[in-house]
């Protein structure tokens, strides 16, 4: 088989035996059947080889080794000098790659290829992004943060804008009527002002309003604000429907549930669903609450217009969907939504009424109550009533008081009585009952009188004290408001001689109660009750005295029996007068004397005891 | 909205060619990963119509299966068309759009059906047998398309749009 013939799967292979061949020696290529027999035997200067095409040449023996080298690995030797140049042309196309791939891509740009490169760059360029961020995240921070930060400023910027603008309106519009309004809803719904500002002042619009068919997903209607780019509203309102049944497939099969709404920012999307078609409505910003309820009620409509055959989308359809329009019919909704109320009205009609009839009720029973007390205090002897007066919480009572009048007590009727103030003037009456008490009051007439007044006629009758009635009957016609005087007390018998007459009698019978001594001053049984005696006799003495007008002085004396000298019994006697006296002291009767050593009496007594003897001084007066 | 839309999903097998087909005949406005998400993907094209207009396809593109389960079946609901699409190299991918078909025609009696054998590009590969199309065409209108090089497809969704204007 010669190199020409052989295929490239079989170069290998035949490559492999050939070059150990000619590692092993010219012994080896004699075996292989070479073309000459001769080198395998060395030593010849020169032999013919048979050349690949069959022809013989002459060859030195110094070249004869390279020669065949030349012939059998010729194929070799230029697959490898290919290999290199390509080598050497990879290797200067990648040094070149950088300058060539640049104008590359500069030139895919240009054309109808843009497209198609960017495209293409799309998906690598991306995971080459995400690869980026994931292993180089603080290198991506840091090449991206001179843009992040103007950025979000710009962004905090913007919306704090929107904030001061909707913030200044609110307070431009604190003195209007319509801010006086919003203020009459902050108080009587109880939320702040400024929320209630903002409520009405927070921008929104729609932008699109589809109407879609609801099982086929297919526009019925589509309603946008002018100036958006145009939109395909039927491969939009195809995948809401699509999303709107994979939600409720997903999440509310069971209940029966929809899609609502779906939110992306200050992007809103709120559907409303119906049998036949549903509402989507494409806001920006935040709606007021009766803008659903307006989109739940022209939906309703259109489902009445289709039920009826009517479902051709006309003129006024179509107006009943546009944006303006729709916004415009909720804010009306929204101004009747904030229409006053009639029952805040109506409570305070109520509390009014009620005020009223509180005040009502308590001015007849103001009334009622002066009523009374002016018949109460016109009733009331030696008050004369001249005013009644309401001042404030309390009531004056002007009138004239005599000072012989009754005090006037007002009792209270509970908290709602008014309080009364009297406002008086001294002056004399002439009631009877005024009379008597005056009388009474300047005649110091003794309880054994009795006074009574008639029209003026002044009746003393009674007993008196002889030393009262002589001056009574004269002061009694002065007495003021008296006309006339009937005097009919009698004088009462002496008391002063009655009770001096007591008075000796007791004196007498005192001095006989004698307490006796076992022996000194050691009393005999029954002694305390016979002190307890003279001590009683001796204060009703005192009384009777006072009575009598005399003066009374006690003197303890003591006695003593026979036995004993003169010495011996003085000091008995004086003991047992001073034990008498102290022993009566103790029973609250002072002023006892103890009498002389020289008493006589007490010395012919003889016998052990004591006695109290009382001396009268004869009259005081 | 001066176009009557017409519903059209499109029904096969896995990997039979319908979102390339879809690609071929519309600029998406969606990406194509709704089909692995919601399974579904829509689209709309409109078609001028010989001397009689045009009319606009809103054309859902039902991620590809073998069977319809529910949620599938409510993306059907409403279609007017059928466009079922089976791949000419796997024969066994005809046989599945025809089930799809029979499983649809429960929901969609009346919807305008027409089949697309994809892959034209390689027709030398064709398991199905030209026999077989031709027993087809008797009862379905077949189409023979190349999502790759685009041959038959405005053809396919033409012959669509004319049915259902019909």
């Amino acid at each position: 088989m010669t190199h020409a013939e052989s295929g490239n799967g079989d170069r290998d292979e035949a490559m492999a035996p050939r070059g150990a061949a000619i590692t092993d020696g010219p012994a080896d290529i004699a075996r292989a059947g070479g073309p000459s027999a001769a080198i395998a035997h060395g030593g010849i200067a020169s032999t013919n080889v048979a050349s690949a095409d069959g022809a013989s040449m002459s060859v030195a023996p110094s070249d004869d080794l390279d020669r065949l080298k030349d012939i059998l690995l010729d194929d070799e030797r230029r697959a490898i000098d290919a290999l290199d140049a390509r080598i050497a042309k990879l290797d200067r196309s990648q040094r070149e790659l950088p300058a060539r791939l640049a104008g590359a891509i500069e030139r895919a740009q240009e054309g109808a290829g843009a497209e198609r490169f960017a495209s293409a760059l799309a998906r690598p360029v991306t995971h080459a992004l995400g690869a980026a961020v994931r292993e180089n995240r603080q290198v991506i921070i840091d090449v991206l943060f001179p843009v992040i930060g103007p950025a979000i400023r710009k962004a905090i910027a913007e919306a704090l804008r929107n904030l001061v603008a909707d913030m200044n309106s609110a307070v431009e519009s604190s003195f209007t009527p319509r801010g006086l309004r919003w203020r009459i809803e902050a108080w009587r719904s109880g939320v702040p002002y400024a929320q209630i500002a903002l409520k009405y002042t927070l921008r929104y619009r729609i932008d699109h309003v589809f109407l879609i068919e609801r099982d086929s997903g297919l526009v019925l209607d589509r309603e946008s604000a002018p100036h958006l780019p145009e939109l395909d509203a039927d491969a939009i309102a195809g995948m809401l429907t699509a999303i709107g049944e994979f939600v409720r497939d997903s999440v509310g099969r069971d209940g029966g549930g929809t899609l609502d709404a779906a939110r992306v920012g200050e992007h809103l999307l709120w559907v409303v669903a119906g049998p036949r078609a549903n509402l989507a409505c494409f806001i920006h910003g935040v709606p007021p609450a009766t803008l659903r309820a307006l989109l739940e009620r022209r939906l309703e409509e259109i489902h009445a217009r289709i039920d009826d055959g009517d479902d051709k989308v006309d003129a006024s359809w179509r107006r009943s969907l546009r944006p303006d329009e729709l916004m415009r019919e909720a804010a009306a909704d929204e101004s009747e939504s904030r229409a006053p109320s009639r029952w805040p009205a109506l409570v305070v009609l109520l509390i009014a009424l009620g005020l009223i009839a509180w005040a009502i009720v308590r001015h007849e029973r103001e009334i009622t109550w002066l009523e009374n007390m002016r018949a109460r205090l016109g009733a009331h002897p030696g008050f004369v009533l001249t005013a009644l007066e309401m001042r404030g919480e309390g009531v004056t009572a002007h009138g004239l008081l005599d000072p012989d009048a009754e005090p006037i007590v007002v009792s209270s009727n509970g908290d709602t009585s008014p309080r009364l103030v009297l406002d008086t003037v001294g002056y004399v009456s002439t009631d009877d009952t005024i009379i008597a008490r005056r009388a009474r009051r300047l005649l110091a007439a003794p309880p054994g009188v009795t006074i009574d007044v008639k029209d003026g006629a002044l009746a003393l009758a009674g007993h008196a004290p002889a030393i009262w009635v002589d001056p009574a009957r004269e002061r009694a016609v002065w007495i003021p408001g008296v006309r006339s005087v009937q005097f009919a007390v009698t004088p009462e018998a002496d008391a002063a001689a009655v009770a001096r007459q007591e008075l000796d009698a007791l004196s007498r019978t005192i001095s006989t109660r004698r307490i006796a001594f076992v022996r000194d001053v050691e009393p005999a049984s029954g002694a305390d009750a016979l002190l307890d005696q003279l001590a009683g006799e001796a204060t009703h003495a005192a009384a009777l005295a006072t009575t009598a007008g005399a003066g009374i002085e006690w003197t303890a004396v003591g006695t003593n029996d026979d036995p004993g000298s003169d010495a011996i019994n003085a000091h008995l006697r004086a003991t047992r007068a001073r034990w008498l006296a102290d022993a009566l002291a103790s029973r609250g009767v002072s002023n006892v004397r103890t009498a002389a050593d020289s008493d006589e009496e007490a010395m012919q007594a003889r016998q052990r005891g004591a006695y109290l003897r009382l001396r009268i001084d004869g009259a005081m007066r | 909205m001066n176009a009557q839309a017409y519903k059209l999903c499109m029904l096969g097998d896995f990997g039979v060619g319908k979102t390339s087909l879809v690609a071929r005949f519309v600029h998406s406005t969606f990406s194509d990963k709704y089909l692995t998400t919601i399974g579904v993907k829509v689209d709309t094209k409109e078609v001028a119509l010989d001397g009689r207009g045009v009319c606009k396809l809103v054309i859902w593109d039902i991620a590809g299966r073998s069977h319809l389960d529910a949620l599938n079946m409510t993306y059907l609901r409403g279609a007017s068309a059928l466009l079922l699409v089976a791949d000419g190299t796997r024969e066994r991918s005809l046989n599945t759009a025809l089930d799809l078909l029979m499983q649809s025609r429960t929901l969609l009696p009346d919807a305008s059906v027409v089949l697309a054998v994809n892959k034209l590009d390689l027709v030398e590969r064709w398991e199905v047998a030209p026999a077989a199309l031709a027993e087809l065409r008797r009862s379905l209108p077949v189409h023979e398309t190349s999502a790759r090089s685009g041959e038959g497809v405005e053809a396919a969704f033409a012959d669509i749009a004319a049915r259902l204007v019909a």
